[in-house]
């Protein structure tokens, strides 16, 4: 599978700021492989979240260009963009981000009846039992604790069979023993269907689940591990 | 994903909105279109049934809904055509005759009618002189009525027989009212009314005869519609075509402003409906802008992302404007049979237009103040799930107002306010909101500096305003249009009804008399004034004609068009005064100067009839008065009111001028309504006065102008309530911020005394503001109005200094009521928030 199905050129962002001009990233360059696993390590506010906005098309560089499952970000539109994510990509993020108006089967539904899925109903409910939530399909987000939101948003972002999944932080609020699930979820759901993951995370040892790891300070990468 | 179904989205949209409909801001949104709708409806309908009912006792006025009259007898296919559309008609003949008995001669105004006539209102008629009269049929072929004066003046008794030309008609009643009789009150002969059937044998119409045809026609306002329309085109110089509206200033004036008032109180409400639907479209954005990045992020389109939440709000109004419209129509039901004994009978019903209109304007609304706020919801960028101070590109403020403007801009031309008095409002409401956005934003920042010394919940409270000053200013201006729109109505409301009752006031001269003879002139204003308590003033009249203009023959002088002007084509009633007569105010020029040498005598002109002939000061008139001709120059123009129920006049000459001519003299004057023998006896005394009663017109009016009053009372109410709701609303929308301030200073240990006294502080400034710019405002607004709308003269209104207070108290005391919640808040959920 030496397939490159995520790369960066030469990326940069820099945003205006009082002090003039600030380079949040400067020269990412990057390839990662259909299959692999990368975690994006870094401290707060050495660029992080702002590389992961890049390469899912969440946001457009300042310099450079991103190519996702062979479509070059920067010369789509947004709207182009936001077919690539529903194509392409999945999403877990650190605040879960469920609609509270729906509940937890419906959450999970939502991107499949967007693609106008067929059994989105049975679908969604299959993906609930998978990670555990079958008893709990009609649960509002409110009366559900951190780790089974979370577990929601991630049968969520595997519903609609993304390639690429990218995950913010996403033990980020919850305990470390609810974390270690998650993670395990996670990382055996992305074994199963072969999903690329792209992971941003500053705790060691989820980054060390992943073949690869690079680390970012001050918006460079500053070392890159392979997987022992 | 781009060829997402327009049908799953709208699926998606109402279960969405469904399960958010336990959330606030929609409740409100939801309750501000209903209050919307609900009044713009239930006014519709109000004003539309009672506009009905006041048009059909109009049309008493007339005896029909439509007139096709003049000096020619009508065209057959102008008869037919009327027919064919299912009109009912009825046909008058009107002309003057001399009335001879065996004894005496009489001239007579003589009208010939039909068995059908009239189709509106009602005969009355009496069995013997100032009996008592009741409603009755007219003459049947071969019988006559006449009026009690010429029972007097020919000494004659019912059952005695006069003669109409040739033919010999036996005077069966006395006639006491004819609904059409107010236009015609200087009609100086006495009634005499005949079967139509009688009339040819009478002779007296031959070519040349100076007659006046009056086809009746009622019927579906459709069907009179396109009647009109057919004729109209092909319709005479000498012939007219009126209705109720046209047809009598009186009721004209009345209905118009009412009608406007109504039209002006339901613009408030959706105005008002408009502010709250903006305030909370606001918040059900800003609490969707997670949800609309996060649904990017899976993928929709800005354009699915901004029509998924379109549609929810769509659906939203679509259910409330629909439930308002159907609310507005139980209540105004509600509200007729309430004022069931008020009201006529007949009130008819207004079909489904006005819930049509009252659902559209709802959507209308809905559309101006609510996609603005949404468009913000499109504009989201997805970089929000990762980053949650990515904030929407603020949509273009010219966009915001510009769409509500457009919205409201529309609303106000559907409520028949013309389109050049909807563009001054606007642009008037557009500077006035600038500027006292300006200057409320400098009080707010002046307000800081006072506030250093003051106590903690002051700083807090008026702390909570400075911190944000440009939203707080908005908010003034938000609750200072809520202000201002109530006050406006309820200010033009006290005008009105002022404005109407002044016109009628209790003691209206019910009475007129006409040729009273100069030398019983002293005499008869002695009776009168021994009768009625007031001195009557007494004006001399001669009748003379209007032949030239400035040297040009009137019939050239003036336009076909003008042509048709009443004044020209009969004898003018010409008076003279030494002083301006009371109720006539002066337009332009000046009242009598010493002559200079050389000079022409003066005249002053009706200010309306001036403009009709376009005659000017200076210009030179030419009358014909008893043969002999008279020139004059206008020295000035006057403003009449043609509704006082006193002589007025269209020419009013200097003093010396007709004087050598034969006058007679005319004067009303007010009898109570027990004066029957009073009355009789003053006729005896004078007989060759002659007495016109109008109590009854009188009546007719009083009735109508009541059932208008009770419409604008309501109507206030309603525009009242309205404000009410959209205060909550708007207080609401703030609730969010609220609460979260509320559970900070509750985690940092506040009581719960100094969270109130901070609110109410915050709220009493807030208050006092917005009734600054609302007094200001309104009257500013109401400036505009009464000069463009409803020709009411413009004085300050000092008690609107009171609005600041009246401001404070309502916001203080609705602002706690409607945030309660949020001095409970618990610290938990700002936790938990976090």
């Amino acid at each position: 599978m030496n397939v490159s199905i995520l790369s960066a050129r030469n990326l940069s962002k820099v945003v205006p700021s009082a002090e003039g001009e600030l380079r949040i990233l400067d020269s990412i360059e990057l390839d990662v492989m259909a299959g692999d696993s990368l975690a994006i390590i870094g401290s707060s506010g050495s660029g992080k979240s702002t590389l992961l906005g890049l390469l899912a098309g969440l946001d457009l560089p300042s310099e450079g260009s991103v190519e996702l499952a062979g479509q070059i970000l920067e010369r789509l539109d947004e709207d182009q963009r936001a077919r690539v994510r529903a194509e392409q990509v999945g999403f877990v993020f650190q605040s879960f981000q469920l609609l509270d108006s729906l509940n937890a089967l419906e959450n999970v539904m939502l991107p499949l009846e967007l693609e106008g899925h067929a059994n989105a109903r049975e679908r969604a409910t299959e993906l609930l039992g998978r990670v555990g939530l079958g008893e709990r399909l009609s649960h509002s987000p409110r009366q559900l604790s951190g780790g089974e939101q979370q577990r929601v948003a991630i049968a969520r972002a595997f519903a609609a069979d993304p390639k690429i999944m990218f995950a913010d932080e996403p033990t980020g609020n919850l305990d470390s023993h609810t974390g270690e699930h998650i993670c395990d979820l996670l990382f055996e759901l992305n074994r199963e269907r072969g999903t690329t993951l792209i992971l941003v995370t500053h705790d060691p040892r989820l980054a060390a689940r992943c073949q690869r790891q690079i680390r970012l300070d001050a918006g460079r990468i500053v070392g890159a591990a392979e997987p022992a | 994903m781009t060829n997402l179904p327009f049908t799953r989205l709208l699926r998606l949209a109402a279960r969405q909105l469904m399960r958010e409909s336990h959330a606030g801001e929609l409740r409100v949104l939801f309750f501000a279109l209903l209050v919307a709708v609900t009044a713009s409806s239930a006014i519709g309908y109000f004003s539309a049934r009672l506009n009905g009912a006041m048009l059909l006792r109009a049309t008493e006025f007339l005896g029909a809904d439509l007139q096709l009259s003049g000096s020619l007898s009508p065209a057959p296919q102008q008869i037919d055509s009327g027919l064919k559309f299912g009109l009912t008609h009825a046909r008058v003949v009107e002309f003057s005759s001399v009335i001879a008995t065996d004894q005496d001669i009489q001239l007579a105004a003589v009208k010939a009618a039909d068995s059908r006539y009239p189709l509106r209102g009602n005969l009355r008629s009496a069995s013997a002189p100032y009996l008592a009269d009741e409603v009755s049929q007219g003459p049947r072929p071969g019988e006559a009525w006449a009026e009690a004066r010429l029972f007097a003046a020919l000494s004659l008794a019912p059952g005695d027989e006069i003669e109409v030309g040739d033919k010999r008609l036996r005077l069966t009643r006395v006639l006491t009212h004819e609904p059409d009789r107010a236009g015609d009150f200087y009609s100086f002969n006495p009634r005499v009314l005949m079967h139509l059937d009688d009339l040819a044998e009478t002779g007296v119409i031959q070519p040349g005869s100076r007659v006046r045809y009056r086809d009746l026609w009622s019927g579906s306002t459709d069907a009179l519609a396109r009647y009109r329309q057919e004729v109209e085109a092909d319709l005479k110089p000498q012939q007219k075509l009126e209705d109720a509206r046209g047809g009598n200033r009186q009721i004209g004036g009345a209905l118009g402003r009412a009608e406007r008032y109504l039209n002006l109180a339901s613009l408030a409400a959706i105005l008002l409906c408009g502010v709250a639907v903006a305030l909370s479209a606001t918040r059900f954005a800003v609490r969707r802008y997670d949800a609309s990045a996060l649904l990017r992020c899976l993928g929709l389109s800005r354009r699915q992302a901004l029509g998924f939440y379109c549609l929810q709000l769509a659906l939203l109004g679509l259910l409330a404007s629909s439930l308002g419209a159907l609310l507005g129509w139980f209540g105004q039901h509600v509200l007729f049979m309430l004022l069931g004994d008020l009201l006529p009978a007949d009130v008819p019903g207004a079909g489904a237009l006005p819930a049509l209109a009252g659902i559209a304007t709802g959507l209308v609304a809905l559309a101006g103040f609510a996609l603005p706020p949404l468009a913000a919801l499109g504009r989201v960028p997805p970089l929000r799930v990762l980053r949650s101070d990515a904030l929407p590109v603020p949509p273009s403020s010219w966009l915001i107002y510009g769409t509500a403007l457009l919205a409201l801009g529309l609303i106000m031309w559907r409520l028949s306010l013309d389109l050049g008095l909807t563009l001054s409002l606007l642009g008037g409401g557009l500077v006035a909101t600038l500027l006292l956005g300006g200057l409320m934003l400098q009080l707010l920042r002046g307000a800081r500096r006072l506030l250093e010394n003051a106590s903690l919940s002051w700083r807090l409270g008026v702390g909570q305003l400075l911190r944000h000053p440009l939203a707080a200013a908005g908010q003034a201006l938000a609750f200072g249009l809520i202000l201002m729109s109530m006050a406006l109505v309820a200010l033009l409301r006290g005008e009105l009804l002022d404005n109407w009752q002044a016109q009628l006031p209790e003691n209206s001269p019910n009475h007129f008399a006409l040729n009273v003879l100069p030398a019983e002139k002293e005499a008869f204003a002695a009776r009168v004034a021994a009768l009625s308590s007031e001195t009557p003033t007494l004006y001399p009249v001669t009748p003379g004609r209007l032949m030239e203009i400035n040297a040009v023959p009137v019939r050239r002088a003036v336009t076909k068009e003008e042509g048709g002007d009443n004044a020209l084509r009969r004898d003018l009633s010409l008076t003279w005064s030494a002083e301006l007569p009371e109720g006539n105010r002066l337009t332009a020029g000046q009242w009598w100067q010493p002559l200079q040498p050389g000079e022409l005598p003066g005249v002053s002109v009706e200010a309306e009839l001036a403009a009709r002939l376009d005659l000017k000061l200076g210009d030179r008139l030419t009358f014909n008065v008893g043969g002999l001709e008279r020139d004059v120059q206008i020295r000035s123009l006057r403003s009449v009111e043609w509704d006082s129920f006193k002589p007025n006049f269209f020419m009013i000459f200097e003093p010396g001028t007709l004087e050598d001519l034969p006058a007679t003299y005319l004067t009303s004057f007010y009898l109570p309504p027990d004066s029957e023998r009073e009355l009789v006896a003053l006729s005896r005394s004078f007989p060759s006065a002659t007495l016109l009663q109008v109590e009854a017109i009188l009546a007719q009016l009083r009735a109508i102008l009541a059932q208008v009053t009770l419409a604008v009372e309501y109507v206030l109410l309603f525009v009242l309530a309205a404000g009410l709701c959209v205060l909550f609303a708007g207080l609401q929308a703030t609730l969010d911020e609220r609460l979260r301030q509320g559970a900070l200073l509750r985690a940092l240990g506040a009581r719960r005394s100094l969270l109130l006294n901070a609110r109410r502080a915050e709220f009493a400034v807030l208050g006092a503001a917005s009734g600054l710019l609302a007094a200001l405002g309104c009257e500013l607004v109401s400036y505009l109005l009464y000069r463009q709308v409803f020709d009411l003269v413009w004085a300050p209104h000092p008690w609107l200094l009171l609005l600041p207070v009246f401001g404070a108290a309502l916001i203080v005391f609705a602002g706690t009521l409607g945030t309660r919640k949020a001095l409970s808040a618990s610290p938990l959920s700002l936790l938990r928030s976090a």
